[in-house]
């Protein structure tokens, strides 16, 4: 395997891009991912903030000290992993990072595998989605998009700019990548509109180190309109509009649970914005 | 002197009848209450090795040549193997040898769960080692796979005979009492994940086996080890310096050991077969679930007159039947109590004891059903369980029982309460619960140890035992440094290694210090006395200082020899305690936050108070994952563990830990050993989770009936406890109840 360490993107040519490599080596260890050529991007993605821009190379750790980012961001930071993941992630490299089902990561060969089947529907799926959960029932991870999301963020990448929300997309029987990021497409930057308000709420089963059970971002934008989006609730952040949204939600017989808390979280983030 | 003794003989709950040498334990205990060294905190003796990275752990030998094996395990939960291949693994670059079914004892044909060991390969390095393992050609006949307990008891699929048992008559206590619960209680599979995983290296030098292991009983690896592979014990080493965690899974050899042993014969190279993270947590071993079909009768004046208990233990593939009825025979002064243990056999990983096996699940049904009567019966729970006090276990006398004591000092903890609730708000109610705790922890003989003493007035304490990290070094250089007048700094201890010791017991069953302390104490009495007779000889004072008198003699030694004495006849040795704790739930989120644990245990002298409260609270933060947050999941369509990873299966992590407030009784039991000391390993686990439960009732009225108290699960009671309150309160107003 070789390493390589380009100082520019018109160096990059292939191979399993690597930043904090907290997600990287796990996958590479369990071998859901393989690797002739990795390439350490630490030297052409930006990092740190500049004039309301966030390099996508910024540590979580940078992130939840910085008092110039929306309340929203921050507290989603602080609450993600255990310190010693969040001193070494980055902001987009935690965008992009794989479901935490456990079908996905030991290997079986689920829909998102390219399988022909969901095993969590059927399967052990407490932990899983409660919104668009009928093609694959994982729940999206990053407590980070969620809140990017919510206020409304814009990405920057080597071929175009994107809402963060445009980022993802459900999978389906043609596609089942939960990105739409290009081969060859790296994220570089967010930039984030100015908002008046903004929280993050996250449940979780420990207090450190664990993914959100619901995490719910709650916004209140300069035109006075409020974006509300969750982690752990669907295959990939999930918007809704207000907490009756909720009552629209398609869980498992084992995530029903989630409802109720998401619903409680939801009511708790639009009174803190209030 | 030696005399040979018929004797029963405890561990983990599992007793045996033994013949056993033991010698006399002729020395009085030393008065209660703290002494010059023992009875004060003692900071680890090896805490800078630890933290310096200084300490050898298994995971830590690379020997010269050593190869790396790797294990192929079953994907199926029931299959046998039909064709296997190992060709394609030979042929593979750096691969030196293959083993199959039957070429190493614990290597299957028939695999009884997933993840069941079939085939093992050893090359150069492990990546090498894994992908040999990918190349090799399987066959598998797929046969049926039984995962529910309730109907594996059923069909009769049992790992052992149903295990019953009864007093009084239950039937009619029932019929009469005043009060009668009823209730189900389940606990969860969960993972020991010691820090470091199973593992062992093996090395032949000639006809001598060396294993170095991460082992909680080197006796016992050598004797397995010896047995197996037709060996003399005395052909078999084992060495284990330094132990990154057992909790009862790492109690012998398994096949990681033989296949290692059988690659290095093979190779003529040394071998280490160590488990991953993933191989940990489905093959190492897990406290089994189990099911609890309770009832608890009692009187109006609070007397409990009928516990009656249905326990089902979901052993897996293979494994024993723990005493999860062992809280509801033993913990309480009640007539009729009647229980039937039922092990089911599954096609799940194999339990191996966890801590306090058993009884952890069965004091949190017991506990619970017994705060259920004490609510039904309106007496304060803490004067229920006083009015209940056993005095006799089934007529045994107790070697000693400080429980009252505890119960005593559980008092302003308990008062608490009161406080606790008033600071409850609309969504964050709070409240307080207890639960006592009942296990055994007194050891046994045989165990020996040495003391050398040299002029420069330094001891050594030798025995083959083992430190799995409870402090034990700590501990027994404290009670040789008491014994010999000198300061803890002039004692050192070396243990670890059989070829370096004599025969040293178990570090299981709460046992390491009742059993190994009395012995050191008898051997660093025999070199003191020595040492004294020396000092007449020269006409010394009595009170000349030991290096003084040692100062002499140059290169010869003192040498002196203890044994472990006898258990006392006829009497129960067991441990006790209470534990009170405050919770707050977060009434719509289902969150539960343990805020406070008051721990007062009774295990008779506390040598080193530090290593003491070290114990309690490690025992307390597992058994908060225990209760709250950790549970192996299963694919129920495979067998395969879903959580085998550490991010999957959900310890606790620090910033989960409450405060933990610990007491101890500390009065010697007068009757055991010349230490009146018992073990402490494993009860404060016991209680915990009942007594979360119970903090869990009395601040929200909510009854859970589960572990681990998931949100999903809290949430669930709450509805369930809204819904009860709606019926009474519409029966209050007069409106017929709803059917």
């Amino acid at each position: 395997m070789e390493l390589l360490r380009p100082s520019s993107v018109e160096e990059l040519d292939g191979g399993i891009l690597l930043h904090g490599g907290t997600e990287v080596v796990p996958l590479l260890r369990e071998g859901l991912l393989t690797a002739d050529r990795l390439v350490d991007i630490r030297e052409v993605v930006p990092r740190g903030i500049h004039d309301g821009t966030i390099g996508a190379g910024t540590t979580l750790a940078e992130l939840e000290v910085e008092p110039a980012i929306p309340d929203a961001l921050r507290e989603a930071c602080r609450l993600a992993a255990s310190p010693q993941l969040r001193n070494m992630s980055s902001l987009g490299g935690n965008l992009l990072q794989a479901t935490r089902c456990w079908y996905w990561r030991l290997g079986y060969r689920c829909r998102l595998q390219g399988g022909d089947r969901c095993h969590a529907r059927e399967g052990e799926h407490r932990e899983h989605a409660i919104f668009a959960n009928g093609f694959c029932a994982s729940a999206h991870p990053s407590d980070v998009a969620a809140a990017l999301v919510a206020l409304g963020g814009r990405l920057r990448t080597n071929r175009r700019e994107l809402a963060v929300e445009e980022l993802y997309r459900l999978p389906d029987e043609a596609d089942r990548s939960t990105t739409t990021l290009e081969s060859g497409e790296l994220l570089l930057e967010v930039e984030l509109p100015a908002v008046e308000a903004s929280t993050y709420l996250k449940a979780t089963d420990r207090k450190r180190w664990s993914f959100p059970q619901v995490g719910v971002a709650a916004a209140r934008h300069a035109d006075g309109s409020t974006r509300i989006a969750l982690a752990g609730v669907a295959p990939i952040p999930w918007r809704i509009e207000s907490v009756e949204d909720l009552d629209a939600a398609t869980p498992l017989p084992r995530t029903e649970w989630k409802v109720p808390l998401a619903r409680a979280l939801v009511r708790r983030a639009l009174a803190a914005l209030a | 002197m030696a005399r040979l003794i018929r004797t029963e003989k405890e561990v983990e709950g599992r007793f045996e009848e033994v013949w056993i040498v033991v010698e006399e334990d002729p020395l009085e205990q030393w008065p209660e209450g703290p002494l010059a060294v023992v009875g004060r905190p003692a900071p680890r003796q090896d805490g800078h090795q630890r933290v310096r990275g200084e300490a050898r752990y298994t995971a830590d030998i690379r020997l010269p040549g050593m190869l790396h094996a790797a294990v192929l395990r079953s994907t199926y939960a029931h299959a046998k193997v039909q064709r296997i291949d190992l060709a394609p693994a030979l042929a593979l670059p750096g691969v030196r040898a293959a083993i199959g079914p039957g070429e190493a004892h614990g290597l299957v044909e028939e695999a009884g769960f997933a993840g069941a060991p079939v085939a093992a390969v050893a090359a150069d390095t492990f990546a090498q080692a894994r992908a040999a393992i990918e190349a090799i050609e399987m066959e598998w006949e797929e046969l049926e796979v039984v995962l529910d307990p309730d109907a594996a008891v059923r069909r009769e699929l049992l790992t052992a005979e149903p295990r019953s048992y009864e007093r009084g008559d239950v039937e009619r206590a029932l019929a009469e009492a005043d009060v009668v619960v009823e209730a189900t209680y389940r606990t969860q599979t969960v993972l020991h994940n010691s820090l470091e995983t199973h593992q062992a290296i093996c090395e032949w030098q000639g006809d001598m086996l060396h294993v170095y292991i991460s082992t909680q009983y080197i006796w016992g690896v050598r004797q397995a080890v010896a047995e197996t592979l037709g060996l003399p014990e005395d052909k078999v080493r084992v060495v284990c310096e330094f132990m990154g965690g057992g909790f009862g899974s790492k109690n012998g050899p398994d096949e990681y050991t033989y296949v290692a042993a059988e690659l290095a014969k093979r190779t003529g190279r040394p071998v280490r077969c160590a488990l991953t993270r993933r191989e940990e947590n489905t093959s190492a071993g897990n406290r089994n679930a189990t099911i609890q079909r309770l009832r608890g009768g009692a009187r109006s004046d609070g007397t409990i007159v009928a516990l009656d208990g249905e326990f089902t233990n979901s052993v897996g593939w293979s494994g024993w039947n723990a005493s999860t009825e062992g809280p509801m025979r033993m913990l309480y002064d009640c007539e009729n109590v009647r229980t039937v243990t039922y092990g089911a056999q599954l096609n799940t990983p194999p339990m191996k004891a966890f801590r306090a096996p058993g009884f952890v699940e069965g004091t949190f049904g017991l506990e619970c059903l017994v705060d259920e009567l004490a609510a039904r019966l309106d007496v304060d729970p803490l004067e229920l369980r006083r009015r209940n006090y056993a005095s006799s276990n089934e007529g045994t006398p107790y070697s000693s029982k400080n429980l009252e004591e505890c119960y005593r000092r559980a008092e302003p903890h308990w008062e608490r309460r009161h406080e606790v609730r008033t600071r409850s708000d609309a969504v964050w109610k709070r409240g307080v619960g207890m639960a006592s705790q009942i296990w055994y922890g007194g050891g046994g003989p045989p165990s020996y140890a040495w003391v050398r003493l040299g002029s420069d007035g330094r001891a050594t304490v030798i025995t083959a035992m083992q430190d799995i990290g409870t402090g034990t070094r700590t501990a027994m250089a404290q009670i040789a440094a008491e014994e010999l007048g000198v300061p803890l700094g002039q004692v050192d201890v070396v243990l670890g290694d059989s070829a370096r010791g004599a025969y040293a017991s178990i570090s299981a069953g709460s046992s390491t210090l009742p059993s190994m302390g009395p012995a050191v104490r008898a051997a660093a009495a025999d070199a003191r006395e020595q040492v004294e007779d020396i000092a007449e000889q020269r006409g010394m004072p009595k009170d000349t200082p030991l290096e003084e008198i040692v100062a002499v003699l140059e290169e010869s030694q003192i040498l002196g020899k203890g044994a472990r004495g006898p258990n006392p006849a006829g009497m129960s040795v067991l441990t006790f305690g209470v534990h009170v704790v405050e919770v707050a739930v977060d009434v719509e989120t289902g969150e539960v936050q343990v805020e406070r644990v008051a721990a007062i245990h009774d295990v008779g002298r506390i040598i080193n108070p530090l290593g003491a409260s070290s114990q309690v609270e490690g025992g307390i933060i597992q058994g908060i994952g225990h209760t709250l947050s950790e549970e192996r999941l299963l694919d129920p369509e495979t067998g395969g563990v879903l959580t085998s990873s550490l991010d999957a299966y959900r310890m606790p992590t620090i910033a989960d830990v409450p405060e933990i407030v610990c007491e101890f009784v500390d009065r010697p039991d007068e009757h055991l050993t010349n230490l009146g000391s018992k073990g402490l390993g494993e009860p404060p686990i016991v209680p915990i989770a009942a007594a979360i439960a119970n903090a869990i009732r009395d601040a929200t009225g909510a009854d859970v009936h589960q572990l681990p108290i998931s949100r999903e699960e809290m949430l669930r009671a709450l509805r369930e406890a809204d819904e009860r309150a709606r019926v009474s309160e519409k029966e209050k107003r007069g409106a017929p109840a709803a059917v």
